[in-house]
């Protein structure tokens, strides 16, 4: 018989198939013997080593050094005081003649403008919700007293709105060329591919104090922030849209003569519209996801009473902001959705002509100015809204008195018997023993060139610590040990993600199996993945108080929703023969499962691990609003003490873990992203 | 229309390899050795205007390549190419979207319509990029779609058409900024033939009315039998054999031609002159002309008593019909169809 060897578990488990040369064939048994006893011996052996404390680049030195410098030379230097300077004042301006216009026009003005717009792009139910929505935002309110002394939700809501405006405008003019540059030129593409690759696997946290050292704290820091964080998805979709238009179509134009630019005009951007549209909503739906992570570098607006709310746990007047913010969320999404949905249709129903357009505007105006000046109405008036906050605090305080009893064992269990030994044994793991496995594994997942630069990630994470005793010109002080910390992110990261797995994948697998299951999932699993992060952090922190148990749960729920969700679409995907033959050698349902539908389903369970891995590392990260540990929380501490070394080198340290992550959960990009889409 | 020697290597080394002579290779040597595969191999033609010139052959045999280097939609490596005498291998670019402009036009396989243009828009997009002002680019429009039957559907969306009328959109589009080279690849392969055949009658229908020079890929050898004028075979990207229907049918240049026109039905394809014994004299009873297909003979054939004369298109007698070479003819039989015999069966 010649037949190839079967693949051994051992390889089938590290994903080691046919695609490895015979050298990585020859040396995994034993690797992969080796790895475990590695880590046992580990644990038994009780070795002490982590990383040596001495070995370090000085990273957060450079970054206090480079801090001083701005600050120093902020009037002097031509690219500090003009360009940086000029972009954030030019940004913060656009910020204030948004709001003030929005004052201007009086409540009622943004009331009926907001409406007639989602009348004009949706139908009458986008212009209903819309409206309920924008007067939701007059109607909540938190009385006198809540955290910033803030009263009425109206100022910041519209505050909100013009950051978002501004940021979306912002994204709007730099992803769609962005996207169209790398659609046409190669060289575009190849430069920008890596970025946006690493953009989308870094939480926001990594990139804020770089950010703020810039612009410093303000309106201009958040929007930029915002920025980097939504803009990718719309370069993507925008060259996806172009490139995806069919080759024929493009030479049939070619062929009668168009020149590059006319074929771009009229046949790529116009097919791309749609596409386009769709990334336009995705910058949306992630600019406001980070609302509040904007606020904690100065963006005003909703934002600030989440933030405050987190931070001193006050938990009501931060589910009000919250909800609010959520709902702007969804009134920007349906309102764009709209947009796109005409796109697709395309057949141009337009509601008015253009003589009943201008009609309409005028009449608006009209309206605005006999608001304004007849009427001498601003903004919401305080009297017409009620006070949810003491409702949402007496729910919440039911919420957490009756889950009391349950919540303090989860938490002391999950803080004792599994979180602190996982972290204090991954700390203690030498250095070559970590980079060892991770090197090994990456080699095996990628071949050797990731293998080599995997590992050296992981020492040069551990270079990012600052020196035992370290001080900054006598004004700063802190200890910052990267390896540490790290560990720490990672254990609850593990934890998390072990939870996801252990919960999602059964989920998903039953949603494939029976259809009520799925129908009830459905509509919970759409809402969960609309919500931005940091939502769930507020019951989180309710239930079980701050801290590393908040974290790990709030991760847990943010990122459940995507390993359910690629179970199903794996199992799914299998084709009706291949699940026929099957059936037709006599298997069982389970057996059925177990043989045919998981194992062809299986690149699809290994980005359901890759998403949620990443997701799950997002949200941790972003816990350390809610005292969650490692280095999410040495960012928040280097905000709130203005240690700008010790955040930024923090923020590389978190990009060096996300890359490592990623790679490691990945075995072969492009083959899983195409059984994916 | 005419292309002299022209060449298409696909591959990082396609210049190399035909210095090199390498190009010579069989397919799969030479995709060993270099790397390269050739998609035409040393072709010329010339096609006059009114004529509809066929080009045939199995997929992959590179037709499509070849008509998309005559406008270069696919740059040639080597050869020469002229349309209405105007070098096009050797244009600007400025120039060559100027003769994409005016002088040539293309039908696609799938179509190639804009699925975001309504029809008259499609059909307008060629004289829209000339830069012509709507009004006038629509009443051309509007012109060529009465044409091709379309004119009720003017305003419809491309996926709103069946598949036959999505195909006459591509073929108003291809007529309305009124080239003189027409080139179809494979325009009709993907409709059912019913469909197909209409389309070829229209083809006709305005072949007859505008006269073009049209270039006609496709591999379906009773399409080609029907349309074309002259017919080219292509295998391996070289032309094996190029001639009339006839030509191709009753001498086929070697076995990969005659394999492919195996079950053609000859007596459709076939004229008088394929079974005329060259003689000259007094005049029979019975006369047929040179040109008429077999099949319509067949009653004259059986039912005369006498010698059945043949004339030509002068009234001329060049010969007379010998009955059993018909049957031969017809029988597709080897040993009275071998080129010598029939290299000139017109001339006596
Ligand atoms: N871009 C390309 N790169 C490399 N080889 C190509 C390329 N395009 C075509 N070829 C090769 O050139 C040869 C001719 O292809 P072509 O598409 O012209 O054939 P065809 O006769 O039109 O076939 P079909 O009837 O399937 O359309 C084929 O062997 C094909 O593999
Ligand atoms: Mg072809």
């Amino acid at each position: 018989m010649s037949a190839p060897p079967a693949t051994p578990v051992w390889a089938a488990a590290l994903r080691l198939d046919g695609r490895l040369g015979g050298v990585a064939r020859r040396w995994a048994p034993p690797l992969a013997l080796a790895i475990p006893l590695c880590l046992v011996a580990a644990a038994l052996e009780g070795v002490h080593s982590g990383f040596p404390s001495t070995w370090l680049l000085g990273v957060p030195r450079w970054f206090d050094n480079l801090n001083n410098w701005v600050t120093n030379n902020d009037s002097s230097n031509f690219f500090l005081h003009t360009i940086v300077g000029g972009f954030g004042n030019l940004l913060n301006d656009a910020t204030n003649d948004i709001v003030n216009l929005l004052h201007w026009m009086t409540w009622v003005g943004v009331l009926a403008v907001s409406t007639a717009i989602a009348w004009l792009v949706g139908s009458w139910r986008t212009a209903l919700f819309s409206a309920l929505v924008v007067a939701s935002f007059g109607v909540l309110q938190i009385p006198n007293g809540g955290p910033n002394g803030i009263s009425e939700m109206w100022p910041s809501a519209m505050t909100t709105l013009a950051l978002m405006t501004v940021a979306i405008i912002l994204s709007t003019i730099v992803g769609i060329p962005l996207g169209i540059a790398s659609a046409v030129w190669p060289t575009v593409h190849k430069l920008l591919r890596p970025l946006l690759d690493l953009m989308q696997i870094l939480p926001a946290f990594a990139y804020l104090v770089p950010i703020v050292v810039l612009f410093s704290i303000g309106n201009p820091a958040g929007i930029v922030a915002t920025f980097i964080y939504a803009v990718p998805p719309l370069v993507r979709f925008t060259e996806l849209g172009i490139r995806s238009v069919r080759k024929d179509v493009i030479e049939a134009a070619e062929s009668f003569g168009s020149t590059r630019r006319q074929v771009l005009r009229n046949v790529q951007l116009p097919l791309a519209a749609q596409a386009i549209m769709l990334g336009l909503n995705q910058v949306i739906m992630m600019a406001l996801s980070i609302v509040v992570i904007a606020s904690l570098i100065g963006a005003g607006g909703l934002g600030d009473p989440v933030l405050a709310a987190l931070q001193t746990q006050q938990i009501g007047e931060g589910f009000v902001a919250g909800l609010l913010i959520v709902l702007m969320a969804m009134w920007l999404d349906r309102t764009s959705a709209a947009i796109g949905e005409r796109a697709r249709e395309r057949t141009s129903t337009r509601r008015l002509t253009r003589r009943q357009l201008l009609g309409l505007w005028a009449g608006l105006l009209v309206l605005v100015l006999v608001a304004r000046y007849g009427l001498g109405l601003g903004d919401w008036p305080a009297g017409w809204g009620f006070s949810v906050v003491d409702n949402a605090t007496r729910a919440l305080n039911w919420v957490t008195n009756e889950f009391t009893g349950i919540a303090g064992p989860i938490s002391s269990f999950l803080t004792l018997d599994i979180l602190n030994p996982l972290q204090r044994y991954l700390t203690d793991l030498p250095w070559w023993l970590v980079a060892a496995v991770v090197g090994t594994i990456g080699w095996a997942r990628g071949g050797s060139r990731r293998g080599v630069l995997l590992a050296g990630c992981v020492v040069l994470l551990g270079l990012m610590q600052a020196p035992v005793g370290y001080t900054f010109q006598g004004t700063t002080s802190y200890n910052f040990v990267a390896w540490n910390d790290a560990m720490e992110t990672f254990s609850l990261v593990i934890v998390a993600l072990a939870l996801d797995l252990i919960v999602g994948i059964p989920l998903g697998i039953a949603a494939y199996r029976w259809r009520v299951m799925d129908r009830v999932l459905r509509p919970i699993l759409d809402t969960l993945q609309t919500l931005p992060a940091f939502v769930y952090l507020i019951p989180m922190v309710a239930l079980f108080g701050v801290g590393n148990v908040a974290g790990v749960s709030a991760s847990l729920i943010y990122a459940l929703p995507a390993a359910v969700r690629a179970t199903t679409l794996g199992l799914r995907a299998v084709q009706r023969d291949v699940l026929e033959a099957g059936q037709a050698f006599g298997s069982t349902r389970w057996q059925l499962l177990f043989k045919v539908e998981l194992p062809i389903a299986r690149p699809y369970l290994m980005l359901a691990v890759n998403q949620t891995i990443l997701l799950v590392m997002a949200e941790v990260v972003v816990a350390g609003l809610v005292g969650a540990g490692g280095l999410g929380l040495d960012v928040v501490t280097g905000f709130s003490r203005s240690e700008v070394g010790l955040g930024a080198a923090a923020g590389l340290a978190m990009v060096l873990m996300g890359i490592v992550l990623d790679r490691l959960s990945q075995s072969n990009p492009d083959r899983a992203r195409a059984a994916a889409s | 229309m005419s292309c002299r020697d022209l060449w298409k290597v696909f591959g990082a080394h396609a210049a190399k390899a035909i210095e090199s002579g390498d190009v010579h290779l069989g397919r799969a040597e030479l995709m060993a050795k270099t790397g390269c595969t050739v998609a035409a191999r040393d072709v010329s033609f010339d096609v006059v205007r009114g004529e509809v010139f066929v080009v045939m052959g199995l997929s992959g045999s590179g037709k499509s390549t070849l008509v998309r280097c005559l406008t270069r939609l696919i740059e040639p490596t080597s050869g020469a190419v002229s349309i209405c005498s105007r070098d096009v291998l050797g244009a600007q670019p400025k120039e060559l979207r100027e003769i994409r402009r005016t002088k040539v036009s293309m039908v696609f396989q799938h179509f190639g319509l804009f699925p975001h243009r309504t029809v008259i828009d499609n059909v307008a997009y060629g004289l829209e990029v000339q830069g012509i002002d709507r009004p006038t680019r629509y009443a051309r429009a509007s012109e060529l779609l009465e044409v091709v039957g379309l004119s009720p559907v003017k305003t419809s969306y491309p996926d709103q058409l069946s598949g036959g009328m999505q195909q006459r959109v591509g073929l108003a589009r291809a007529l309305a900024v009124d080239p003189e080279v027409l080139i179809f690849d494979e325009a009709f392969s993907a409709l059912d033939p019913l469909i197909r055949r209409e389309m070829q009658d229209e083809v006709l229908r305005l072949q007859e009315r505008l006269q073009k020079t049209v270039i006609f890929v496709t591999h379906d050898l009773d399409e080609a039998l029907k349309l074309g004028d002259r017919i080219a075979i292509m295998k391996d990207g070289r032309f094996v054999q190029v001639g009339t229907p006839a030509d191709i049918v009753g001498a086929p240049a070697d076995d990969y031609v005659r394999e492919f026109v195996r079950d053609v039905p000859r007596g459709k394809v076939l004229t008088a002159a394929y079974a005329t014994q060259p003689r000259s004299g007094e005049m029979p009873e019975e006369v047929v002309r040179h040109d008429q297909h077999l099949n319509e003979l067949l009653p004259v054939v059986f039912g005369a008593k006498g010698p059945i004369g043949v004339v030509d298109g002068t009234g001329e007698l060049v010969g007379i019909l010998d009955r059993r070479m018909v049957i031969h003819v017809l029988a597709g039989r080897e040993e009275l169809s071998t080129p010598e015999e029939l290299a000139s069966p017109g001339q006596p």
